[in-house]
């Protein structure tokens, strides 16, 4: 076989591996995992290579530092939902811990907060794709409920500690349902 | 010689082997020192490449727009088909080999480059992968390259390196802005994905070369790239952007100065874009050090940027570069590159922050004597370059009389007479050029 096929034949692997490893791993997480909402923001931004989509912030961004915590790096939160059904942080690790509700961030220490120190929380999912005509619609659905209050909620699904972000709601129904009644 | 001209001689050189003109070995010399690029029809090659970027983009937009309306496994069909067919039709156009069309060659690889980037971005977009474009733009960079190596893609090649240069400058901009620590380390990255290019430009045979447009995008990339590189390499030290402005004098000369073979060298220098942009760049941030603000900051940054392994690797590099040009008899381009020398040399005696007046006089001085060296090269024979010394030294006047205390009818007046003076020399030049046995290119 000339060396040009073969070079091409790695190529073609690696174009088909990347995204296939993704869909593995995500398809894994959407079919096994552990679901869970998390109230949040989600103002609506622009991706040249991918379009529209809505950046979903979750509400808790920031927390008292975990014991030995110095600059930049992954930490381990135990979620726990409330009674309202929402999840809320209950505690984070520097050490690497398992559990069905355990979600890996990365974590960045940030100054004081009520006298402690804290860090800043960036969390595995930042955006939730739409179709770039009910894009406009939802941004405009989701800045209107903030300004009454009322946050959407993001629905992930947790396995291993890796988490896949399945759905955007605002009171309880996924948003492009919302989106598209509105627009009707 | 042109291009055309070496192409012309490749097509006469049969013929005179057979008439005993030249020798089996002097034709095979020829051949050597004036390479032909290989052609294969200009105007076949980019309908091919506005054809593959149509169908590539139309492709995307069509899937796009019935989006939500798909369960996820056919969205993952319709982003992974058009993978596996592209790469069939590349098997198809390579198993050719050398009777495959340029155009076909440039088509196929294009579009399969697009196929792998729509492939990853929809799989991103149906998952709702966090990370932002410029992630995926590095990947997609890193899958493609080989398609620009084994179809000789110049195409692929382009966006390659113009995906590698965005992805660097994110970087960069991520170091600055954000966080030096959470964005890749481009010292390290940067060098390894330019390297890329290798396997296409010099090639195996280490001949190749790319086309005009190619060689713009190639000095392009590298340059805006090193930049990119010489910002995070100063935000990492002591959070100071401080090394910036040296790192990028010496980044303009490593680009500048890049190993030429004789053929090369011979060109003119519109064929030569890293020497315009490289040598461009460098007389800019001179000019600029002839204030006095500026030329305290360039001292300081000397000390900045020594402190740090970036800043060596490129003296070194520099340094490697300019023994081979200088060995070449590059002269007027090491007269420009020495431009960068002036604030190493000043900066043990301005360790005390001293006020930078001494550096801006000694840099005005510097660049009136490079373009004294740039014209009186070419009056000796050798490789120079007149007219860009003649605007060298009126920019200078110019800046200098800009700056002076004398009345607005003076300075008019200097202007006139100034321009009048640059044009008078610039038609010298021409009619010495063209009274030249052959004419001589700049």
């Amino acid at each position: 076989m000339r060396p040009a096929f073969v070079v091409f034949a790695a190529a073609a692997v690696a174009q088909w591996f990347l995204p296939l490893a993704g869909v593995w791993q995500h398809e894994r997480v959407l079919a096994h995992g552990v679901p869970l909402r998390i109230r949040c923001s989600a103002p609506d931004p622009y991706d040249p290579l991918r379009g529209r989509f809505l950046t979903v912030r979750p509400e808790q961004d920031r927390a008292a530092a975990p014991v030995g915590m110095s600059g930049t790096g992954p930490i381990w939160a135990t979620l726990e939902a409330g009674a309202d059904g929402l999840a809320r942080i209950a505690s984070l690790s520097i050490e690497p811990i398992s559990g069905p509700n355990v979600i890996r961030l990365v974590a960045r220490t940030s100054g004081m907060t009520d006298g402690t120190p804290s860090v800043s929380l960036t969390w595995p999912f930042d955006r939730f794709y739409l179709n770039e005509r009910l894009a406009p619609g939802a941004d405009a659905l989701v800045a209107e409920r903030v300004r009454d209050g009322q946050k959407p909620v993001a629905e992930i699904r947790l396995l291993d500690g890796r988490a896949v972000l399945t759905d955007v709601f605002i009171d309880g129904v996924p948003i492009r349902e919302v989106v598209k009644r509105r627009a009707k | 010689m042109r291009s055309p001209h070496h192409r012309w001689l490749a097509e006469q050189l049969p013929a005179w082997e057979r008439e005993g003109i030249v020798s089996a070995d002097g034709a095979r010399r020829l051949r050597e020192r004036y390479a032909a690029e290989p052609r294969g029809g200009l105007a076949q090659v980019i309908v091919g490449i506005v054809g593959a970027l149509l169908i590539g983009t139309g492709l995307i937009a069509v899937l796009a727009y019935n989006w939500d309306d798909f369960p996820r496994w056919v969205r993952l069909g319709l982003a992974l088909g058009p993978l596996a067919l592209t790469q069939a039709v590349s098997w198809c156009v390579l198993d050719r080999g050398e009777a495959a069309k340029p155009w076909w060659r440039e088509s196929a690889a294009l579009v399969q480059a697009l196929a792998a980037g729509a492939a990853m971005a929809l799989v991103s977009q149906i998952y709702h992968l966090p990370g932002t474009w410029t992630d995926l733009v590095f990947w997609w960079c890193v899958v493609s390259v080989p398609l620009a190596w084994v179809m000789r893609s110049q195409a692929v090649a382009i966006a390659y390196l113009v995906g590698i240069a965005v992805w660097t400058v994110s970087q960069g901009v991520e170091a600055n802005l954000f966080s030096a620590r959470t964005a890749a380390d481009v010292r390290i990255w940067f060098p390894l994905l330019l390297a890329g290019i290798v396997p296409l430009w010099p090639g195996p045979d280490l001949r190749a070369r790319p086309a005009p447009g190619g060689r713009l995008v190639l000095a392009g990339s590298a340059f805006v790239g090193l930049l990119a590189v010489a910002t995070q390499a100063s935000a990492l030290h002591r959070d100071s952007d401080g090394a910036f402005f040296w790192l990028a004098m010496l980044s303009s000369v490593a680009v500048m100065l890049f190993p030429l073979d004789r053929g090369g060298i011979a060109e003119p220098l519109a064929r030569k874009p890293q020497v315009v942009l490289g040598g461009l760049a460098l007389v800019i941030m001179a000019l600029i050090a002839t204030y006095e603000d500026p030329a305290r900051e360039l001292v300081k940054s000397v000390w900045f940027a020594l402190s740090g392994g970036w800043c060596w690797l490129l003296v070194v590099v520099v340094v490697g570069c300019a023994a081979v040009a200088f060995r070449q008899g590059r002269h007027a381009v090491l007269a420009v590159a020495g431009l960068a020398v002036v604030p190493l040399l000043a900066a043990p005696f301005s360790r005390d922050n001293t006020g930078g007046w001494p550096v801006a006089i000694a840099y005005s001085l510097v660049l009136l004597g490079t373009a004294i060296v740039l014209i009186a090269l070419e009056f000796l024979g050798r490789q120079g370059a007149a007219r860009i010394g003649a605007a060298l030294i009126t920019i200078l006047v110019v800046l200098r009389m800009a700056d002076a205390d004398l009345s607005l009818l003076t300075k008019g007046v200097a202007f006139i007479v100034i321009g009048s003076g640059f044009l008078a020399f610039n038609a010298f030049v021409s009619r010495r050029r063209a009274a030249a046995p052959g004419g001589s290119p700049a």
